[in-house]
């Protein structure tokens, strides 16, 4: 066991909020102890990975042999002179820069979510606190782990947390939308702990660095009928765990019945899910060249998809979401890419989008707080109500849309460049088209909820939005602009893990 | 009739089929209208990276395309309705997509 102090940090990232969890669903209806521990631990969430220092934790097991003396000295050559001195016999998480800054922003969006969560009601729940921290260290697990059925078990978690989230959300159709989502995830979950299985069985592994180095290695046939379904398989459950076609449709609706803070949460999730997936998918099956065309077409398909219905809905939730499903993309197109500059470019429009999409939704939410009405063509006049959080929401609409001097702007910049040096430039003129029609739909609800005249018979509460949520508005402006003008903070940290990857 | 005329009486016989008495509104029609431009222009910029297999192909699947979306348009209209929160619709996609790809990952993983 790696015994640096700041290593130890590594598994407290996830364990902390774990426990938290735990405990606050124990502890509902006691309102003020509820509320100081959220608080507490809601803090640490952004700063323990800025802590942390890099390195690699193993659980349930040891270091490999190659690096442990102590345990090799007293084996068999044939053991230690073989493969399996190498290989890793625990669960392993790795923390690199790439999972620093990633984590920095779960935990950025967590925080916010979960301040959102307690200040916007009068009693805080106990439950929706326990489902948002379960949550947050499931999808810190998915972005740390290096053991795919471990990913596996956690990803599990986050779909039933996701299903709470939606069901306690008391929008209307919420139990509907929830069951779907559990009826779908019941095809898809078995098919993507099938390719784990069929990988296991292949690989006699469930270490991702393992399995890499046997495909690579030729401890295993790379072209093996088995391996090629096991691939296909992981791929659908990604598909499903990230939302991508076919599941956009029901990923949008998830979003759609979730609170504005639950949805921040919950994109954040599958914007991890499709990172921390994605790379598992290059880094195990990164060889077999159709794995990338089918990252790139199942891409495109989302982007053009969800964004084509985006700006045919009227419920701005329900934009928001297909938005931000048809955003994840971009993402796919930079690690279809396969290069080190498409996949750096692809992991910062992640890291973006997850900050953009918590902003939109906080921001959006704002309305939904005042007026209890998400249909944009019964809204109107709110620029008069809320004018700084109207325009709080336009920085953010400009955000998404890649307006420089925004983050998104760096992002897709990055990412038509390497569409140009990959020599696809078709696929830079989509996604600049796509961006174009991004913002027009954006522009479309904002017209419609703040410029437009106030209807008669819309009823705005009067109640105050909650500072809270205008500073956590902020904060995200602040960090939009800060990767906006400074990309490179942000790049350097998610370089290192794109170049390994290649 | 233009594409904008088209593109309404469309979308109110699709509205009269699920027997909805919503009036199509100018907004409404454009949004259609930019979504319909979007997904023809998308799908043919996408057909020419077909050049990479063969450039032939690449010519003759963009004219095949531009005329199919002459011929079908409106086509949003019809593609909002399928993609619709029906449980039975989001389940036969979903198999479909299940069948397409553990066939294409087999086949496409030994051939491309």
């Amino acid at each position: 066991m790696s015994l640096h102090p700041a290593n130890l940090l590594i598994p407290l990232m996830v364990i902390i909020p774990l426990t938290c969890a735990l405990l606050l669903n124990v502890l509902h209806g006691k309102d003020r102890t509820v509320k100081i521990i959220s608080v507490v631990v809601a803090l640490a969430l952004p700063v323990l990975p800025l802590l942390a220092g890099y390195g690699t934790q193993y659980f349930g097991g040891y270091v490999p042999l190659a690096q442990n003396s102590a345990i090799a000295s007293g084996l068999p050559t044939s053991i230690t002179g073989s493969a399996l001195s190498l290989f890793h016999p625990a669960i392993t998480y790795f923390f690199g820069s790439g999972q620093k800054l990633m984590l920095f922003i779960l935990g950025v969006v967590a925080l916010f979510s979960i301040f959102a969560s307690l200040y916007e009601v009068k009693r805080p729940s106990g439950v929706y606190t326990y489902l948002l921290f379960m949550l947050a260290a499931s999808i810190a697990a998915l972005i740390l782990t290096d053991d795919i059925f471990n990913l596996y078990v956690f990803f599990e978690i986050a779909a039933l947390t996701q299903v709470g989230i939606i069901l306690v959300s008391r929008v209307k159709g919420n139990y509907e939308t929830a069951l779907k989502y559990m009826i779908l995830g019941g095809i898809a979950s078995p098919m993507l702990l099938i390719g784990i299985a069929l990988l296991l069985g292949v690989t006699g592994n469930v270490n991702i660095t393992d399995i890499a180095y046997s495909i690579k290695t030729g401890l295993v046939n790379p072209n093996s009928s088995v391996l090629l379904m096991a691939c296909g398989l992981i791929t659908f459950g990604w598909l499903y765990g990230a939302g991508l076609p076919p599941f956009h449709s029901i990923k949008s609706a998830v979003y759609s019945k979730a609170l504005p803070n639950g949805a921040a949460m919950l994109q954040a999730f599958s914007v991890f899910m499709f990172v921390a997936l994605g790379i598992i998918i290059l880094r195990i099956f990164g060889y077999l060249p159709f794995t990338k065309v089918f990252i790139i077409g199942i891409s495109l398909l989302a982007m053009v998809l969800s964004i084509t219905m985006a700006i045919t809905q009227t419920d701005f939730k329900r934009i928001i979401a297909y938005l931000a499903v048809g955003e994840l993309g971009y993402i796919g197109i930079g690690l279809g890419l396969g290069t080190v500059a498409g996949i750096t470019a692809g992991l910062f429009q992640a890291v973006n989008e997850v900050v953009i999409t918590a902003f939109l939704f906080l921001g959006f939410g704002t309305v939904l707080y005042k007026t209890r009405q998400s249909d944009i063509r019964k809204l109107g006049g709110m620029m008069f109500e809320s004018p700084k959080s109207a325009f709080l929401v336009l920085l953010a609409g400009f955000a998404m849309a890649g307006v420089p001097p925004l983050n998104a702007f760096q992002s897709k910049l990055m990412l038509i460049q390497a569409t140009l040096k990959a020599g696809i430039p078709e696929l830079g003129v989509i996604m600049i088209l796509l961006s174009i029609v991004t913002f027009m739909t954006f522009m479309k609800a904002f017209y419609a909820i703040y410029l437009r005249s106030k209807p008669k018979d819309l009823k705005i509460l009067e109640k105050k939005i909650p500072r809270v949520t205008m500073v956590a508005m902020v904060a995200f402006l602040v960090i939009c602009i800060t990767f906006g003008v400074f990309p490179q903070l942000a790049i350097g940290y998610l370089q290192p893990l794109a170049a390994g990857l290649v | 009739m233009n594409i904008y005329d088209l593109i309404r009486r469309r979308m109110k016989e699709i509205q009269g089929e699920a027997q909805k008495e919503e009036p199509v509104s100018n907004i409404s029609t454009s949004s259609v209208l930019t979504a319909e431009i979007t997904l023809i222009s998308t799908i043919i910029l996408a057909a020419i990276m077909l050049r990479f297999l063969s450039m032939v192909l690449m010519i003759f699947v963009v004219l095949a395309l531009i005329f199919v979306a002459i011929m079908v348009m409106p086509v949003m209209p019809k593609l909002k309705r399928e993609q619709n929160d029906s449980l039975a619709s989001m389940m036969f996609y979903v198999v479909l997509a299940l069948g397409i790809i553990t066939i294409l990952f087999y086949w496409g993983n030994l051939n491309v």
